[in-house]
């Protein structure tokens, strides 16, 4: 490859400034980068970011060479903006500070005293480094990926990269010297020494001719008031912990930022920086001694923040067709149910449940009145039914999360603690489990085992979403958006059916009714479940994996990202579904009125469908509820019912599916005159009830067949004969 | 010592020779590692290597090979190094080819300079690796390793004898003066210049140094060792080839280079000195701590350039290293016939130890042989967390059990569960920034650890807030077998696999897999007697054995037989027909773990019937022991 002609190069660079435009809001020429440097030369804008996509849509060749030899395309830049700012000058200024008074000085004197035909030496010369007021950068085009810090190795040495992480050090903000300015004793002639390495070696004699010819030996002084300073600090970047394969220590880098980039970054932030990746020679004595050794660090061009949104919507933009194709199948409900702890066997209800809890139904606020979005549920429970593992793969699949258990925390540890520092004596506020999980998910495990004044604290964030403090002269409310997800242990040991909920895991109702969901997992003896069980066990236990099921279980990142998805929809419950909601409402009270039910129906309960049911419309990723995700979330309260009440039907008789529809449908008819009913009313109430609608089917034509009621040909209506 | 080539004693010239032969474009480096793998395969030419292990650093010859048993206990960050270097005869004008590789400072002739800005140099990366010695290795493995490696870098009578009775001392002071230990290890260390070796120069004028600035470093260099009063030499090793392949509390058996060349050492002078030094931004990068702890002096903390480095899989001498080969084959299945003599005299040994109870001895048989041996998404398959109740309390019997329990396994820790313990020690390693290092805390542990908690040295009090953290931390332990090390802005998973025995009064306060009360059959009158007699009647050969057993089982593959699986199958379904409260799906998890762990402490690797039953039988016992029908805590997952 011929050596390159930067002389060009640079005429390229000025040609781009000068007539690179972009088309504004009003369809007119906007020079994006000369009006930039009109701002410069006026010294209103200090640095000059130049998007490389930019430069792309005029010379994609240019953005090749740029990216590969940065550095070298900075300073040509730079010396193309110092040629053209004259040009753009429109209007004089004032001086802003001592360097600006100190160069038009040192300006004015060369053209008063200067000779033009002397030449003197470079080193006399005003270097153009002292000179230039602004900073150039390049921001990196969109189509370079973000690098991990582990992959930028040796041959990205003096390319620009971008890399993303966590800042974990900075330093403080110091001068650092970029020329350097000496005057000499004897003839008080200066001299310029432009410094491009952390460390330099200062001048000692005179150059200037006076002082060679006299050999006067004129010593140099350092003014460090005509000497340049730009602000220099340095980060220390980290790895995000998702970058870093298992088992390994997540590696870090060291970036340098100047002038305007400083400040940019503070510990703990995410940031994505983009600059040039450069070699640092060790000088002096260290160089003898670590010889071999070349350290690295990344010259900072452009350092921006990612917030927590930014990082969400790059995860869903990643969802490619694919990934969605594999969600989106027709049974992706039950698919992404299964996906929760995999090797855990059955459940199918329960992980429907904590698959909409991780959802999260959407946040209501009529007129100030707070109404929470977040699915509390409790998973009550046999010892030794894997409730423990499912809110600890809950806590693992859900981006934020604690996981706390009950024994183990007190009140102070779930709610906030005032503490008082040590130093200063001030009192401070450390946020606990609850206020830590904001806006994600608290598990609790052996809630049941918590003290009682502990539990109270639990009543305001479960409903509120808040807590409120009142500690040693600090009161405060802190956000609690958190949805609770428990496993208690019934009191006895095992869960008697013959009990109520309230007196077998010895909670107060007040807490109860909280809970959308109650859970009861029972371990129920059954023989073709005892089979497949332990089928499924033995299983793992040989091929170290679970056995192929009806689905593939989806991937844990993926899961999140979908999830994350479907977070951002804001799901509706239309006006034509209130009064199905209603009347199922009052059609729920009667009942529990009716039958002696260990649970409340309550408001709290309606108020729970409609989370579940915009959380189920959140998981389609649609924009309104529809009367499905109802009767889907009608039917998980049923079944959650179920599972408390379930030992009691077996004891008995147990009733098939088809006559317990017969005696609702019979139900339905004995609440009106005439002899027949709706068939979409009565499949409406069976669905309620925890029935699927093939069950409805079933249960019509096996008494059709008995004669005991007739279906009209339309499908319309049922009439008893 | 019969004289060694001079691949041992001056491994440079070697690689200098095939860098010389084959020119400085790639080929020389993968000749190099071939013909130092080939060296080592001959036969014991792996014992003429002296080992950093055994052999104090000052008896060792600066740049020759060594070798070195660790821990991988931090990695730091890549180093770019020039691979290939020029130097420069400023008379003549004239440049020599020089490799970098595997050493740290730039050699340099007496009239040369070195071509910084050369075309011909090469920059290449390595990464660094800081290594401890295994954390927990018992002494007899020590010494076991010690003995079957001659080589020395010069022999010294008084050397093993004097290591031997410290180990003793170690143990019963081992809680109380850790600071005092290190310090004792440095002034070893330090003033020991006066053996006529080679670089004796080097060491004197190094000595009295490192006293001046004592006061200093005392406070500044930790070694950094996960368990308090452990000793021995910490290493920075540098990795040239395939480091991905390494993980952090990996066991590593590393061949390489020695480095002590002081040169590195003065770096941490000279920033200390100077530190005030105004405008020089190369120093303001590097905190001070940071430079301490990544460049530390080389008399304390060698660097050493890794040749062939791989993963052991155990520390056992006994053992070969690689279970694989042929040769390995041919030993293990010369050890089959002995396996059912060996396992009974292992639980007569046990049985007697632990107070006339063979159930418990069963048990901790199988404690010993367990292993994580999958993983399955969050769950861990294998782990069998014992805990031993009904410890009698004052006197001492925990720590005389741990010493038995040290003789049998080849590293293991005992973790005293008092107050201040729980309160004040560092569980969790933590990540430092302004030094830029890991902290070790007493769970970074490698795998097959045996980690005892005593319980019984628990007493009613306040825990605080890391006390807390403590116990959360070996909560997670033994439940995921997981340990969350502690990265201030968020916490990163390191999956562990640490075989952890709680022994307690009563119910242990932390949850385990299975309780075995102990039942004493014998109560003798002075523990302490009782106990250091059953340890002298063992044989040394007959113990060795039971080391074999140990550490061979639980290495072996297993696998579930498809017909055994049905009948697994079938008697679950049978039990829980007759009683569904008898058994869960946890249950049948741990049955499965448990009848595992019988086949392979018989010597078979495919399950059986009868060790199905064997399993039902025994947890059974354990059950009717408990006398409970409940489980305990009433909330395993």
């Amino acid at each position: 490859m011929p050596p390159k002609d930067y002389q060009n190069e640079r005429e390229k660079c000025k040609r781009f400034l000068q007539e690179f435009y972009a088309p504004n809001d009003l369809g007119k020429k906007q020079f994006k980068y000369a009006d930039q440097l009109v701002l410069i030369a006026h010294r209103e804008q200090v640095a000059l970011h130049i998007d490389l996509d930019d430069v792309a849509e005029e010379d994609p060749e240019l953005v090749d060479s740029i990216c590969e030899n940065t550095r070298r395309y900075v300073s040509l830049f730079a010396d193309a903006v110092q040629e053209l700012l004259p040009e753009y000058k429109e209007r004089e200024m004032v001086n802003k500070d001592a360097l600006d008074v100190y160069i038009e000085h040192r300006l004015m004197m060369e053209q008063r005293n200067r000779d033009p035909n002397e030449l003197r030496d470079p080193r006399n010369q005003y270097p153009p480094e002292l000179l230039r007021r602004f900073e150039v950068y390049f921001k990196s085009p969109a189509t370079m990926k973000p690098k991990v810090v582990r992959d930028v190795k040796a041959d990205s040495i003096g390319k620009l990269v971008t890399v993303r992480g966590i800042v974990t050090r900075v330093t403080e903000v110091k001068p650092m010297m970029v020329v350097a300015t000496y005057t000499c004793d004897q003839c008080g002639a200066e001299t310029y020494q432009p410094i491009q390495s952390p460390t330099f070696m200062p001048l000692i004699m005179c150059p200037s001719r006076e002082c060679q010819t006299n050999k006067s030996g004129g010593r140099l002084y350092l003014q460090s008031r005509g000497s340049k300073f730009i602000k220099f600090q340095e980060i220390k970047l980290q790895e995000h912990s998702d970058q870093v394969p298992i088992g390994n220590i997540p590696r870090s880098m060291s970036v340098f930022a100047q002038g305007e980039n400083t400040r940019l970054a503070h510990p703990g932030d995410h940031v994505s920086i983009t600059g040039i990746f450069l070699p640092m020679m060790k000088a002096g004595f260290r160089q003898v001694v670590q010889g071999l050794l070349a350290e690295t660090y990344l010259e900072a061009h452009r350092v921006s923040q990612m917030n927590k949104s930014e990082d969400d919507e790059l995860g869903s933009q990643e969802l490619n067709e694919e990934e969605l194709r594999q969600i989106t199948e027709e049974d992706f409900y039950e698919k992404l149910a299964a996906s929760i702890a995999p090797e855990i066997y059955g459940h199918e209800d329960v992980k429907k449940a904590l698959l909409l809890l991780l959802v999260g139904g959407v946040d209501q606020s009529p007129k100030g009145m707070k109404i929470r979005g977040n699915i509390n549920i409790c998973l009550m429970g046999d010892p030794g039914v894997a409730k423990s593992q499912l809110l600890c793969y809950i806590d693992r699949l859900a981006p934020r999360s604690q996981y706390t258990t009950g024994r183990g925390s007190s009140g102070v540890g779930l709610t906030a603690a005032v503490m008082k520092d040590s130093v200063t004596g001030e009192m401070t506020l450390e946020g606990g489990a609850l206020v830590l999980a904001d806006q994600g998910v608290c598990c609790i495990d052996e809630f049941d085992k918590m003290m009682d004044s502990d539990r109270t604290a639990i009543h305001e964030v479960m409903e509120q979403q808040t807590i409120s403090i009142a500690k040693a002269g600090i009161m405060t409310t802190l956000n609690a958006r958190c949805s609770i997800l428990s496993a208690a242990n019934p009191a006895f040991g095992r869960y008697n059916p013959k009990k109520t909920v309230e007196q077998n895991i010895q909670l107060p109702a007040a807490l109860l009714s909280r809970f959308d969901l109650l859970w009861l997992i029972q371990d129920k003896p059954d023989r073709d479940n005892d089979l497949r069980l332990a089928q499924h066990i033995t299983y793992v236990h040989q091929h170290c994996k679970q056995p192929p099921s009806q689905f593939q279980p989806l991937e844990m990142k993926l899961m999140r990202r979908y999830i994350a998805l479907c977070k951002q929809k804001q799901p509706m419950v239309p006006e034509s579904l209130a009064d199905y909601i209603t009347a199922a409402y009052v059609e729920m009270r009667k009942e529990s009125r009716n039958s002696k039910d260990t649970t409340f129906t309550s408001a709290r309960t309606l108020l729970s469908i409609l989370r579940i049911a915009t959380a189920l419309a959140r998981l389609r990723l649609v924009d309104t509820v529809e009367k499905e995700d109802v009767n889907e979330a009608m039917r998980l309260m049923e079944m959650s019912k179920d599972s408390l009440v379930g030992d009691r039907g077996q004891g008995t008789r147990a009733q098939r599916p088809a006559d317990i529809i017969f005696v609702t449908v019979r139900e339905m008819m004995s609440d009106r005159t005439g002899r027949s009913v709706k068939y979409s009313e009565a499949e409406q109430r069976c669905v309620t009830k925890g029935f699927t609608p093939a069950q409805f089917e079933e249960a019509l034509e096996e008494y059709e067949e008995l004669n005991v009621w007739q279906v009209n040909q339309a499908r319309s209506k049922i009439t008893f004969v | 010592m019969p004289s060694l080539g001079d691949w041992v004693n001056n491994p440079l010239s070697i690689v200098q020779g095939v860098f010389a032969q084959n020119g400085p474009n790639g080929e020389w480096e993968r000749k190099v590692v071939e013909y130092f793998t080939e060296k080592l395969k001959e036969n014991t030419a792996t014992s003429w290597v002296p080992s950093l292990n055994d052999v104090p650093l000052h008896y060792l010859k600066p740049n020759s090979l060594v070798k070195f048993r660790c821990m991988l206990q931090d990695m730091f960050d890549p180093e770019f190094y020039m691979g290939v270097y020029e130097t420069v005869d400023p008379a003549t004008k004239s440049g020599v080819l020089r490799f970098g590789k595997y050493k740290d400072v730039a050699e340099c002739g007496t009239q040369q300079e070195i071509h910084l800005n050369s075309a011909k140099s090469v920059t290449m990366e390595r990464q660094t690796f800081y290594c401890i010695p295994v954390p927990g290795e018992s002494s007899w493995v020590k010494e076991a390793y010690a003995s079957a490696c001659p080589a020395r870098g010069n022999p010294s009578t008084s050397y093993t004898p004097s290591r031997h009775k410290r180990s003793y001392e170690e143990d019963e002071d081992m809680e109380m003066h850790p600071p005092k230990q290190k310090e004792q290890h440095r002034g070893s260390s330090g003033c020991s210049g006066s053996h006529g070796c080679g670089d004796s120069k080097r060491l004197e004028t190094e000595a009295p140094d490192a006293h001046q600035l004592s006061p200093n470093c005392t406070a500044s260099i930790d070694l950094n060792f996960p368990l308090p009063g452990e000793k021995g030499p910490a290493c920075l090793v540098k990795v040239y080839e395939n480091w991905d392949r390494f993980k952090v509390n990996d066991i590593l058996e590393v061949y390489g280079i020695l480095s002590v060349d002081p040169a590195l050492g003065i770096i941490n002078d000279e920033s200390t000195k100077d530190g005030s030094s105004i405008l020089d931004p190369a120093e303001c990068m590097d905190t001070l701590e940071e430079q301490r702890v990544h460049s530390p002096p080389p008399s304390l903390v060698p660097r050493l350039h890794a040749i062939v480095t791989h993963k052991l899989q155990h520390i056992n001498p006994f053992l070969p290293i690689r279970l694989q080969d042929k040769q390995s084959k041919d030993y293990i299945s010369s050890f089959l016939p002995e396996l059912s003599s060996v396992r009974a005299e292992l639980l007569g040994f046990l049985t007697n130890a632990l107070l006339g109870d063979s159930l418990a001895a069963e048990y901790l048989t199988l404690h010993f042989l367990s292993t994580i041996y999958s993983r399955r998404d969050v769950l861990p398959l294998g782990k069998f967390t014992l805990n031993l109740s009904g410890c009698p309390k004052n006197s001492n019997y925990t720590k005389h059990l741990h010493r038995f329990i040290q003789q049998l396994v080849p590293s293991s820790y005992c973790l005293p569960m008092t107050l201040e313990n729980m309160n004040t020690m560092r569980f969790i390693p933590q990540k430092d920034y302004t030094a830029n290092r890991l902290l070790a805390g007493v769970l970074q542990l490698p795998h097959s650890t045996s980690l005892m908690l005593d319980e019984t040295a628990m007493e009613p009090g306040q825990l605080d807030t890391t006390g807390f953290q403590n116990m959360a931390a070996l909560g997670n332990l033994i439940i995921w077998q997981k340990v969350d090390y502690d990265f201030s802005y968020h916490q990163m998973e390191f999956p562990c696999n640490i075989n952890v025995l709680i022994t307690s009064e009563d119910v242990s306060l932390l949850q385990s897999d299975c309780e075995v009360h102990l039942r004493p059959q014998v109560v003798p009158d002075n523990i302490e007697e009782y106990m250091t007699n059953l340890q002298t009647a063992v044989l040394p050969s007959i113990l060795n054995k039971f080391r074999i057993y140990l550490s061979l089982l639980r290495l072996m593959d297993y696998s579930i037989s498809e017909e055994v699986t049905k009948a697994v199958e079938e008697d679950f379904v049978e039990m829980r027909k007759n009683d569904p409260q008898s058994i869960t799906a946890v249950d049948l998890h741990w049955l499965l773990v448990v009848a595992r762990l019988v086949s392979l402490s018989a010597g078979q690797t495919t399950l059986s019937r009868d060790s199905w039953q064997q399993a039902k039988q025994l947890e059974g016992q354990r059950k009717a022991r408990l006398g409970r029908l409940t489980p305990l805590n009433g909330n395993e997952p």
